[in-house]
């Protein structure tokens, strides 16, 4: 009704606003990536691509492939995102397991303590860790106390006493579990609220115990849930570079994120940061779509 | 007079699924007029043209004479009422109802004053400041219908309005729109799945089956006189036999199994296989070895007592189940409708009707034997 | 103690887990906010209850130059944010759902992809962009606007279009078999139903511009384009006063302020379940 060029109208200013400052600034990552830069080091983009220039694109994976800083950054971030992962998910199932099915009346409570998280603002969140755990912090004092502070200093955890913002990786891994585990624990919620308690009826009708029930029915219903949400808490958690600048603020953890950051924002050479955050967004281009699909395939299933 | 119908080879395609195939129909003007069938037969599809809801793949819609195929439909005087009312959640009642008043020249005065006409025929009087949230369903359909009349259109449009009603309502809403219909002289057009509902309302209907018209006409022809098994079947329940046809002087012959009957109704000029229907009220039932032409020994399978009748399930010939409808005070003497009683069923030739095979071969009496009891078609 | 042995449920362990996680997570954020209430300038020892970090003479949100600048700079791009993001968002929520022809399923997946574009990409290509496309736009304040639109819009039409999807086509088509013209439609039907998730998309594009960081902080170009964001980065690891607590407490009241109101009135006009969506942002 109406003809269809009426709605088409309509859509046409936020398509145009997606087309010229979403799609074309990533054309321009890549003219950038694959231009110079002139003898001040600003970028040169060019803005053929039949002009494009490899020289510095060949230049940063040569540096990957020869065992360069970008290598080990890389490395160290897939460590650290993927530890934090785990914890995240070691974490944030039960929790999201228990507000999904055992919360009973004080669903609705618990849903609302679940999202307030993800609503503060990311940096006041670190901000107060970084309150709690600076010099004379109560966190400090109280992991001091009750020597989980021993214990992190002889598993390796931590160089010093009270140190925990001084360039300790693990300092930083925690912190990406606070941050990001409100994150994951809302998509996995979803999924298990949408798993139908007659199938778990069922297994347990035909003799399974709870914990077997759980272990044929529940977890393999949840695992699009499950890798849904880690797909969702990866992608910024593998562009972060401001986690390990407020936890550490030492080249002891620095991050893709950082290095990124570093040559574009900070400005030593922007062309390098465009090549690298090319090869960022085509690892993660993968993730994305990914998401994308299972996501709007759920959605569907359950009859959105 | 205004409002009147007429589509001609109105076809709508749906990538390659046919919907509505080529149909002709003629609604007359003051009249109302139903489309039956099971759903997916096209006449929902066929309404919402009407209304301008869809585009037809081809052919025309004349309403009085102009094809307003391609019109859009705020601008045809042509109002609907929906299956599920569609009543604006966020305007009250008389806010509702006034709603395309906005379009047709009147002052705020005639626009009140209308509204609480419409709302006196329908009988929410008082109803204005209520919101849909708080009327029930049979409020709602009213407001709904109200609002549609309200613009005096020429012609009225129902989609299966009843649908979502319970048994009772839905036979007291049923008899007040046929009222207000013949009250105010609208033409309707209804559209409806439930055949009970379709004869007690319609002055015309029309049947219809995978996108076609399989039979136009008054209920009673359509009952009485069905053209194909199919509207046989789906106008009440019609007792199909298979059989060879032959002309017979004016009538037809019919060779059943390895009896012969004569049929005098329906397509008595075909030759070849075909379909034998009777009416279960038209089966007389006579004792065991009654002599004479058109009968045929069956055996009493099931009697159910319906109150002022007797529904009898006899088993025939080979192995068909036929039903019979006894009225308690026409029983036959000297038949006993017991289970496992003999008896002799005449089908009278005036009753015996040939037809027409139709696209979709539904039950015939051996399929109906194989399955479980129904009265009525579903849906 | 006959529940912990019933076989349908054994909720205890992960009740107090739960309870456990909960404590985690907000009681950190909730001392921070106790400390902006500290009488002394330290933020890790209780010195007394007072407000001087907020109302103060010296050195408070509102009589700090430096606080009081980001705090309006912050608001004024949330403010423009809402302005531009929520008429963008809506338009595209209905040309995309009434698009009919090749196209939409690309637009659409365009759309959907600043959602799940990683902070720091966004950051680096909005900041070439405006270095080297629309030089004479500059970084800044519009540059920052703009970068916050480009994200919070899809946010809008997300929420636009489910609440659109469960309204369905029938009160559109009820008008226009009424006689409304298809701006009628719109105007008198539609939009009215659409309210409340507009007001949820506003109130969300409200929030995520206040919170927003890595864009914000990528396009500014001086210090009069400091957001409390940027502000809470810079002066963290610092020896900062409780006033960065106030300023980050202060936010902290609007975004929740604003998000609880934008569920209050989807609840009303809208179902639970659809607003407890929204909020979870399940896209």
């Amino acid at each position: 009704m109406g003809s269809r060029w009426t709605w088409r109208f309509l859509a046409l200013p936020g398509v145009a606003w997606l087309g010229v400052f979403f799609l074309v600034a990533f054309y321009a990552v890549l003219c950038v990536a694959f231009g110079n830069q002139d003898t001040l080091s600003q970028p040169v983009p060019f803005w053929n691509p039949l002009d494009w220039n490899v020289g510095y694109v060949l230049d940063v994976l040569s540096n990957f492939r020869h065992g360069g800083q970008f290598l080990t950054v890389s490395i160290r971030t897939l460590e650290f995102v993927a530890i934090a992962m785990a914890l995240s998910l070691a974490i944030g199932y039960p929790v999201a397991y228990f507000a999904a099915r055992h919360s009973g009346r004080w669903k609705g409570l618990v849903l609302v303590l679940l999202i307030v998280p993800f609503w503060i603002n990311y940096l006041m969140r670190m901000l107060a860790w970084i309150n709690l755990l600076s010099a004379n912090g109560w966190g400090t004092r109280i992991l001091h106390d009750l020597g989980i502070e021993q214990l992190f200093i002889w598993t390796g955890l931590l160089s010093t006493r009270g140190g925990w913002l001084d360039g300790q990786p693990s300092a930083v891994i925690i912190a990406f579990v606070y941050g990001y585990v409100p994150f994951l624990i809302l998509p996995l919620f979803a999924a298990l609220d949408r798993i139908d308690q007659r199938h778990i009826e069922a297994a347990r009708d035909l003799g399974a115990s709870p914990f077997s029930a759980f272990l044929r029915v529940t977890l393999p219903l949840s695992v699009p849930g499950i890798l849904a949400g880690c797909v969702l808490v990866a992608l910024p958690m593998f562009g972060d570079y401001y986690t390990p600048d407020l936890v550490s603020a030492s080249t002891k953890t620095t991050l893709i994120g950082n290095q990124i950051d570093q040559f574009t924002r900070q400005g030593s050479e922007k062309v390098t940061g465009a090549v690298l955050t090319m090869l960022l967004a085509l690892v993660l281009l993968l993730l994305m779509f990914y998401y994308l699909r299972t996501t709007r395939r759920a959605a569907q299933e359950a009859g959105a | 007079m205004e409002g009147e119908i007429r589509l001609e080879e109105l076809t709508k395609r749906f990538d390659d699924v046919v919907a509505v195939d080529s149909i002709d129909l003629d609604m007359p003007p003051g009249e109302f007029f139903t489309m039956l069938g099971p759903s997916g037969c096209g006449k929902t599809t066929t309404l919402r043209m009407i209304a301008g809801f869809e585009q037809p793949t081809s052919g025309k819609i004349l309403l009085d004479g102009t094809d307003v195929a391609r019109v859009p439909p705020h601008k045809r005087s042509v109002n609907t009422v929906f299956q599920n009312y569609a009543l604006f959640p966020h305007l009250d009642v008389a806010a509702n109802v006034a709603f395309g008043l906005k379009y047709h020249r009147v002052t705020k005065e005639e626009r009140r004053r209308k509204v609480r006409g419409i709302l006196h025929l329908v009988q929410l009087d008082g109803f204005e400041e209520r919101k849909p949230a708080q009327l029930s369903g049979g409020q709602q359909q009213r407001v709904a219908l109200a609002r549609a009349l309200v613009l005096t259109p020429r012609v009225l449009l129902l989609d299966e309005p009843l649908g979502a009603l319970d048994a009772r309502l839905r036979k007291d809403l049923q008899l007040e729109l046929k009222a207000i219909q013949k009250d105010i002289g609208i033409t309707f057009v209804f559209v409806t799945h439930d055949q009970e509902e379709a004869l007690t309302m319609s002055d015309r209907m029309a049947v219809m089956n995978h996108g076609h018209v399989e039979q136009a006409g008054s209920p009673r022809e359509v009952y009485e006189e069905p053209r194909t098994s199919f509207v046989a079947g789906f106008l009440g329940v019609s007792n199909l036999l298979d059989a060879e046809a032959a002309p017979d002087s004016g009538a037809c012959s019919l060779k059943i199994g390895e009896r012969t009957f004569r049929a005098e109704q329906g397509a008595t000029q075909t030759r070849g296989a075909a379909k034998a229907m009777i009416r279960p009220e038209r089966i007389e039932l006579e004792p065991h070895d009654a002599p004479g032409d058109n009968r045929l020994p069956g055996l009493v399978e099931r009697a159910v007592f319906l109150g002022g009748s007797h529904e009898v399930h006899l088993r025939i010939l080979g192995g068909e189940l036929l039903r019979a409808t006894v009225a308690n005070n026409g029983r036959p003497p000297g038949v006993e409708l017991r289970e496992g009683q003999a008896v002799t069923l005449y089908l009278p030739a005036s009753a015996l009707r040939v037809l027409e095979p139709s696209q979709d071969e539904p039950d015939s009496a051996a399929a109906a034997a194989e399955r479980p009891e129904r009265t009525a078609p579903s849906m | 103690m006959s529940w912990l042995r019933n076989p349908w449920g054994k909720p205890r362990v992960l009740a107090v887990v739960t309870g456990l996680y909960i404590l985690w997570s907000i009681v950190p954020v909730a001392i921070a906010v106790l400390f902006a209430f500290n009488n002394g300038r330290s933020r890790t020892t209780w010195q007394g209850f007072s407000v001087r970090w907020f109302t103060g003479a010296t050195g408070s949100v509102f009589h700090d130059p430096e606080l009081q600048g980001a705090l309006k700079h912050t608001l004024i791009l949330a403010v423009i944010c809402v302005g531009l993001a929520v008429p963008l968002g809506v338009a595209l929520a209905l040309g995309l759902q009434r698009w009919r022809g090749p196209g939409g399923g690309t637009i659409n997946t365009v759309m959907l992809l600043p959602l799940v574009t990683p902070e720091i990409v966004m950051g680096v290509a909005l900041l070439l962009l405006f270095l080297r496309v629309f030089p004479n736009i500059g970084l800044g304040t519009p540059a920052q606007a703009i970068g916050q639109v480009t994200f919070t819009l899809s946010y809008v039409v997300v929420i636009v279009r489910g609440r659109l999807t469960s309204i369905g086509r029938e009160y559109e088509e009820a008008a226009a078999d009424l006689g409304a013209p298809p701006r009628d439609q719109l105007l008198r039907v539609v939009l009215p139903l659409l309210a409340p998730a507009i007001i949820a998309g506003a109130a969300v594009a409200f929030a995520l511009s206040i919170d927003d960081f890595v864009v914000t902080q990528y396009l500014s170009s001086d210090a009069s384009t400091t957001t409390v964001s940027m502000l809470l980065y810079a002066s963290a690891r610092g020896a900062p006063t409780p006033a960065l607590n106030a300023i980050a407490t202060v936010a902290l009241l609007i975004t929740l302020a604003t998000l609880a109101l934008a569920f209050v009135v989807y609840r009303r006009f809208a179902s639970g379940k659809e607003a407890a969506q929204v909020a979870a942002l399940e896209v």
